[in-house]
């Protein structure tokens, strides 16, 4: 007979053992996790590099370096897109592969990519290898070689499929279109070259390393952190981010000014048309901020945010007649500027139909005759929208940095959702207004046989 | 594949290099590729992926002024006949404009392999 205790002590051992005997390449989960749960971020200037940071509790952190160098401040074509290619390729201490490698053993992830103001290096990792990640960046944006061989091997052969890809997409060729000619320089640089950009006149690994020097200099940088206290990132960026030039030679670009206008490219592979009014500014940037845009925005719609059911929305109604097509109003905001654009994609003559009744439903707004009730859904949805956006990891680092080096402010989010609230249905009838007599960008990709001309639409330009 | 060379070994030996500079000297002029026009780095095989690599990665001028020497040297092979004196390589002229890319790529494979091959000694 075997006692019970014995039983009992050797179980308890074994468990014990059990419990002990982890595999050694198990790596623990981040032990103490300070951190609060406040969704707005510290801001503070370090060495004359912009920090900021949002403690929020959990194992994982985003780190990312912001320089206010999209294609908005590219002082040629295609020099973003280069610059961002190059990030993370060989830097005077390591090489590339080096770079990727130890990331891939800390379990990090390296991405960069840019929008029209910001280009954004960033890194993903687990808490407690902020160190490593901050020295990293700081590596990536003052020692990369920029060399030849890369350039040629890695980096333009991407541009290249890049202008390819941009070629086929109709949506955004018309997107870039109505940029275009809404802003015309600055902000109307189209995303990414497209095809038939001179490239090789203003693109090489000089122009690069050049355009680096100021577009990663310390007065037009941010440092913004999603999950690392503010000492910790203070203390780091203070230590890894000194070699940064501090050129004084800003890249500018001219205040933005609205001009409006029409254009037609004929395409074979889609249609889509591109509606476009002048919008707000982002939130970031203070004084210029409408949110009577964003909820017009919401109103318009044309995407449902709940599944069954085609929505509340007015361009959802107006489409729904016309199988096949879609409609969404996106509103871009920028730190001086915003374009609020109605999308529309399908079958030409379905677009052709759409298209008019959404411009009467616009004139709907303007007259004042909408529903209370569709107004208050449209408020609650902008509302959504702005606090998703800020509560979004992602969106919200960009909006953080970007209101930091355009001198604004960090995303502040129980503010946005304020000014959202203040929205009249007055207010949103004087916007839609102002929007109808005031000149719309219109462009048209596709089947130029079928689609129609602003004249047809009934809209000014 | 850069070619195996002790250089490093004799240039760190002052009284060495002093004794091997003119037997250098002698033997890369009896060589008689520099009375072909040509350099030592044109003489390196290019039947391999690092060769042809680093011929790849040449400045678009340096890889030209190659084709041409290469050109001339094939011409004067074919006629049986050396170039005139005057342009013959001279000696400051004979440099090494490919060997530090394939190092370099060298470098980069070896660094490769190292990474590849690599056992990882975990945090305590």
């Amino acid at each position: 007979m075997i006692s019970r205790s014995a039983t009992g002590r050797n179980a308890q051992l074994a468990l014990r053992r059990q419990c002990c005997a982890k595999p050694t390449n198990r790596r623990g989960l981040a032990a103490a996790v300070s951190g609060s749960t406040s969704f707005s971020y510290d801001s503070a200037d370090v060495g004359g590099v912009k920090v900021a940071s949002r403690d929020v509790a959990g194992p994982t952190t985003k780190l990312a370096v912001i320089a206010k160098a999209g294609t908005r401040y590219q002082s040629a074509p295609g020099l973003t897109s280069g610059l961002e290619q190059f990030a993370f390729k060989n830097t005077f201490k390591r090489s590339a592969l080096r770079i990727t490698r130890e990331s891939e053993l800390l379990g990090g992830q390296l991405n960069s990519y840019h929008t029209r103001e910001a280009l954004v290096v960033e890194a993903k990792f687990l808490r407690e290898d902020l160190p490593y990640f901050a020295e990293l960046l700081g590596e990536v944006i003052s020692q990369t070689k920029y060399t030849a061989h890369e350039y040629h091997e890695e980096v333009e052969p991407i541009i290249k499929i890049s202008q390819k890809k941009l070629l086929t997409n109709v949506s955004e060729l018309a997107l870039n279109s109505a940029h275009g000619l809404a802003f015309h320089r600055g902000l109307g640089t189209p995303l990414y070259p497209s095809s038939s950009t001179p490239l090789t006149k203003y693109l090489n690994e000089e122009s690069i390393a050049e355009f680096s020097t100021i577009a990663y200099a310390k007065p037009n940088i941010a440092v913004v952190a999603n999950g690392a206290s503010q000492t910790d990132l203070a203390k780091w960026v203070g230590e890894f981010f000194k070699d940064t030039s501090s050129s004084a030679a800003a890249l500018t670009s001219e205040a933005t000014k609205y001009y409006g206008g029409e254009e037609r490219i004929a395409h074979d592979s889609g249609n889509s048309l591109v509606i476009a009014f002048p919008g707000s500014s982002s939130f970031t940037s203070g004084s210029s901020y409408k949110p009577e845009i964003a909820v017009l925005a919401a109103l318009l719609g044309g995407k449902s945010s709940i599944k069954w059911s085609s929505g509340f929305s007015l361009l959802a109604k107006a489409v729904s007649a016309f199988p096949g097509t879609s409609a969404s109003t996106t509103h871009f905001a920028y730190s001086d500027a915003g374009l609020l654009t109605i999308q529309f994609s399908g079958s030409a003559a379905a677009i052709r139909s759409a298209s008019a009744e959404a411009v009467k439903a616009l004139k709907t707004v303007s007259e004042g005759s909408i529903s209370k009730e569709d107004f208050t859904k449209a408020v609650a949805l902008a509302k959504y929208r702005a606090l998703e956006e800020g509560q979004n990891i992602e969106s919200g680092i960009v909006a953080t940095g970007s209101g930091l080096i355009h001198g604004g402010k960090a995303f502040q989010i129980d503010e946005v959702a304020k000014s959202v609230e203040s929205v009249t249905a007055d207010k949103l009838k004087a916007a839609a207004k102002s929007l109808l007599d005031g000149k719309a960008t219109v462009s048209t990709v596709g089947d130029l046989y079928v689609l129609p001309y602003a004249e047809e639409l009934g809209l000014k330009i | 594949m850069s070619q195996p060379s002790l250089v490093n070994f004799i240039v760190k030996r002052p009284w060495l290099s002093k004794f091997m500079k003119p037997l250098s000297n002698w033997y890369a002029n009896a060589a008689g590729y520099r009375k072909l026009g040509l350099k030592a780095d044109d003489l390196i095989p290019e039947e391999s992926e690092t060769v042809l690599l680093a011929l790849k990665r040449l400045p678009p001028k340096e890889a030209y002024d190659r084709v041409f020497r290469l050109r001339r040297a094939f011409q004067c092979s074919l006629a049986h006949q050396l170039l005139p004196k005057e342009q013959h390589t001279k000696p400051d002229e004979d440099v090494e404009y490919l060997s530090p890319i394939i190092r370099q790529i060298e470098a980069e494979a070896k660094e490769r392999d190292d990474l590849e091959s690599l056992s990882l000694n975990k945090r305590k």
